[in-house]
């Protein structure tokens, strides 16, 4: 595949995937209203009409297919008006959209991971279109047949026999379509020898549309049909429209659009003048004249071979109308990052350069001068990069509306979901890594938090409805994202008990505080859940939650009460590429902790250090004691500094572990740009170890950054 | 087991294909042995660079190093081996190569010079041992003795 075509594909894949996530945000607002509202349906029409037809572009017959048999639902709908639909009809209404658009997304996710796509969708298909033949046939409308209302907008033609006997007449209008409500035409002819006629001038449809006009368009398969090509070709297309002034507004739009060698206007009014009184009775009914149509087709197709031109880049559809977004491969993102960041550093390194001593006075002024000038532009360029990967959480959030709603039906549960803070901006790798968990933990609150049955939570004081809320929110360095239920809570006790019959408690039952039972969900093999149900229960639970926001430098906590409910806390760092490090020395090597996990630093005094029976050692800390950690000991890093009273101590804490490093000296403050250390390296674990990166200082030398988290677990625990 | 393998994957290939049995190599001297490895492997020799040195991980892995911005591992071939390492010298330097999107930089002792080496006369060694890190020894027309470096096991750290 050449690169046109790939990009092609990827705009493709997101444009596609946007309109879907567009589509499942209107349908889950819409079903809690129990209602499609005007403009949603109208929306939805136009969604599936562009899935169509970019679809139908790619040569994605299944999506095309499925898209084109909602769009003619929609397009009934639409015509009947929504209220129309009983609310059964409108109930049912929603699980085959909900189920549609499932459809899609397989089918989407299937041309994603390079698949082929089903080609057999004719069962879904027959679906939709029984589903649309019951509400047509309900509602005892005859012209909806089972095609849809979309073929039959021609049928309402019968008595209309204006235009057949027009075409007959008159050269200009020698094809023009059927459309009895059509006063007016637009007939235009697309600039020679460009190659794929038919698209193009769909493309034109399209961008008309997105100006809120409505017409209609002949020939009407074009998108779909490549036979059409020959036929725009010769003849151009037409576009019909109810009213002149519409015309006149389309006229103008018209000029903006590109390929277009001429156009022209054909009112109706003046046509049927003329044709009328000069063959009333020639082909009668004008249904007959999209079959009209189709013969010149036919007949015009052999003649010219399909003009077989490479599909080209299609101007990105309704892009630039809305928003001023364009879509940036996030690989060049990373690299842009990493670019700024050794800016940054190599800044730096320069304005802090022994040569500069050798300046004269005046000199070595100006030059700071400039120095302190490209400090302020840095710091600018960083945050600009910085923000180009914040995106907002609003994405996840809104899947979850979806899940709760599936889930409130497979369970029977009547629950809310609220969310706050959805336009919370985050990194995009952190986004990205925090949904399933989110996911994980609002389907936790939907099957163990909230109570079996509405009777349970009235009998405890509550109202009938469940709720769940969503909160994201920042701090100064963090995001804080809580799942708050307020169903049964968690009763310690139990905990405790399940704790034992698994055998995952590492002391006395008696020794766990509350805050130690509740942590006991997240250890790995607990499941509180008796039975494993399709959403969770499977033994893989918190345990991976925790792993996966801890993979990203955030911490889980929770809260419980019983009978009122559970609160999961999420604190993730803001980003992860930069980072706030204090940079402390053991020997030779340089050490880099990050500054949010730093208490406090300090020197103490022989006789602080209060030993246990082992001999390891503690420090008393505003009323707590803390053991120490003597990290050239654990590193095994030679140093002249071993007595606690020579070096300095730092107190660090992270998630709920907390204890002192003795270092030898701290050198000072830094922002440092996190690198991985390299693959070779992966298999000795240095992870595990406490080592979780490296860093490139303003002199070209490398300190290694200290995870505070695994470096408890591995000098702390495992003893 | 394995050089016997490697051995009949280059004779089948020199079978079909003549050109394809000359290959260009770097020489260079780890020790007392002369050593070659395919100059497709090769990046480029550095040396004097100030290398940092990381906490729990085999001797062999002398730490990591900042070449332009790129973090690199090096390894000291000769520990590798299993012999005591010798001290550096003027003409120690790191040969940083990149096997399979591995990027690694090896200690030698010094480097001689790039030679064609035909892979038909390259022999199985007959011994057996521990290490597997030599996959290969040829006699060149002057006499001496080079051995071919194995890049899978140079790029794995698993023993």
């Amino acid at each position: 595949m050449d690169n046109g075509m790939e990009s092609m594909l990827d705009t493709y894949l997101f444009e596609t995937n946007s309109l879907l996530d567009n589509l499942d945000e209107m349908l889950v607002k819409d079903e809690k209203l129990g209602d499609f509202s005007p403009e949603d349906v109208n929306e939805i029409f136009r969604i599936m009409h562009t899935i169509k037809g970019s679809s139908a572009m790619m040569e994605f017959g299944s999506l095309s297919s499925i898209a084109h048999h909602i769009e003619d639902l929609f397009f009934y709908i639409r015509d009947k008006g929504i209220d129309s639909l009983s609310s059964q009809h409108k109930k049912e209404l929603f699980n085959l959209m909900f189920r549609s658009e499932d459809c899609l997304r397989g089918q989407v996710e299937k041309v994603e991971n390079g698949e082929p796509l089903d080609t057999d969708m004719d069962s879904f298909a027959s679906e939709i279109n029984d589903f649309l033949k019951k509400i047509s046939s309900e509602f005892g409308d005859g012209s909806a047949d089972k095609k849809g209302s979309k073929d039959a907008a021609p049928a309402k033609d019968k008595g209309a026999p204006a235009d057949a006997p027009a075409a007959e007449k008159l050269p200009i209008a020698e094809h023009l379509p059927a459309d009895s409500n059509a006063v007016c035409f637009l007939h235009v002819f697309l600039e020679e020898g460009i190659g794929m006629e038919n698209l193009r001038a769909y493309m034109i449809i399209n961008a008309l549309k997105e100006c809120e006009l409505d017409f209609r368009y002949y020939p009407e398969n074009m998108e779909s049909n490549p036979d059409t090509c020959a036929t725009i070709i010769e003849d151009g297309f037409y576009m019909a429209f109810e009213s002149e002034e519409m015309a006149a507004k389309a006229e103008t739009n018209l000029c903006t659009q590109n390929h277009i060698r001429s156009y022209q206007r054909v009112s109706l009014s003046d046509l049927t003048q003329d044709s009328a009184p000069a063959d009333p009775a020639s082909s009668g009914p004008a249904d007959s004249s999209p079959d009209e149509q189709a013969p010149v087709q036919q007949a015009e197709a052999p003649k010219k071979p399909q003009p077989q031109a490479p599909p080209k880049q299609p101007p990105v559809q309704n892009a630039p109308v809305k928003q001023n977004l364009i879509s940036v491969n996030l690989t060049k993102l990373d690299s842009l990052m990493n670019i700024v960041g050794e800016i940054v550093i190599t800044e730096s390194m320069v304005t802090s350069s022994p040569e500069l001593g050798q300046l004269s006075r005046d000199a070595y002024d100006n030059f700071m001068k400039s120095a302190r000038q490209l400090r302020k532009l840095t710091d600018d360029l960083q945050d600009i990069a910085m923000s180009l990967r914040m995106v907002p959480i609003s994405g996840v959030f809104q899947k979850m509306n979806r899940i709760v709603r599936d889930m409130k039906q497979k369970l029977g549960k009547d629950v809310r979901l609220t969310l706050i803070g959805e336009d919370t901006e985050v990194d995009k790798t952190i986004v990205d890594s925090i949904q399933d968990p989110i996911m994980h933990m609002v389907r936790n609150a939907m099957d163990h938090g909230i109570e079996e049955t509405s009777e349970e939570r009235i009998k405890a004081g509550k109202s009938p409805q469940g709720e769940i809320i969503l909160s994201a929110s920042h701090t100064s360095s963090e995001v804080v994202i809580s799942i708050a239920d307020d169903g049964m809570g968690m009763n310690p006790d139990k905990l405790l008990a399940k704790a034992k019959e698994r055998g995952i408690l590492t002391k006395p039952e008696s020794e766990y505080t509350r805050k130690e039972a509740l942590g006991l969900v997240m250890l790995p093999g607990f499941s509180t859940n008796k039975t494993v149900t399709e959403f969770s229960g499977r033994g893989v639970g918190m345990d991976v939650v925790k792993k996966n926001v801890e993979s990203v430098g955030g911490v889980v906590s929770l809260t419980s009460e019983e009978g009122r409910g559970t609160t999961f806390l999420m604190k993730i760092p803001l980003t992860l590429a930069i980072m706030d490090g204090m940079k402390v020395t053991v020997g030779s090597s340089i050490f880099t902790i990050a500054i949010a996990n730093i208490r406090q630093s300090f020197k103490i005094l022989s006789d602080e250090i209060i030993r246990d029976e082992n001999g390891s050692e503690m420090v008393e800390r505003l009323g707590s004691f803390y053991p120490i950690l003597r990290l050239h000991e654990f590193y095994g890093i030679p140093t002249e500094i071993t007595r606690l009273e020579d070096g300095i101590l730092m107190w660090v804490e992270a998630s709920d572990r907390s204890f002192c490093l003795f270092v030898d000296d701290l050198i000072g403050e830094q922002q440092v740009v996190v690198k991985p250390l390299p693959a070779f390296l992966h298999s000795f674990e240095l992870k595990n170890s406490g080592i979780s990166g490296c860093t490139i200082l303003g002199d070209g030398n490398i300190s290694i950054i200290l995870d505070i988290l695994s470096l408890h677990a591995a000098a702390m625990e495992s003893v | 087991m394995s050089e016997q393998m490697n051995d009949q994957e280059i004779l089948t290939v020199s079978n079909t294909d003549e050109n394809s049995a000359i290959e260009r190599c770097l020489t260079f001297e780890s020790g007392d042995l002369i050593l070659y490895i395919s100059t497709k492997h090769v990046i480029e020799i550095i040396n004097n660079h100030s290398i940092t040195t990381l906490p729990l991980v085999p001797p062999y892995i002398k730490g990591i190093i900042n070449l332009r911005g790129q973090i690199l591992p090096v390894v000291d071939l000769q520990q590798r081996m299993g012999k005591e390492d010798s001290d550096y010298t003027s003409k120690t330097c790191i040969i940083v190569l990149e096997i399979d999107s591995i990027s690694l930089g090896i200690i030698v002792d010094s480097v001689r010079q790039v030679v064609d080496i035909n892979l038909k006369h390259v022999r199985p060694i007959p011994l057996k041992r521990q290490q597997k890190l030599l996959d290969g020894m040829v006699i060149m027309e002057d006499g001496s003795v080079f051995m071919s470096v194995d890049c899978q096991a140079l790029s794995s750290t698993e023993d």
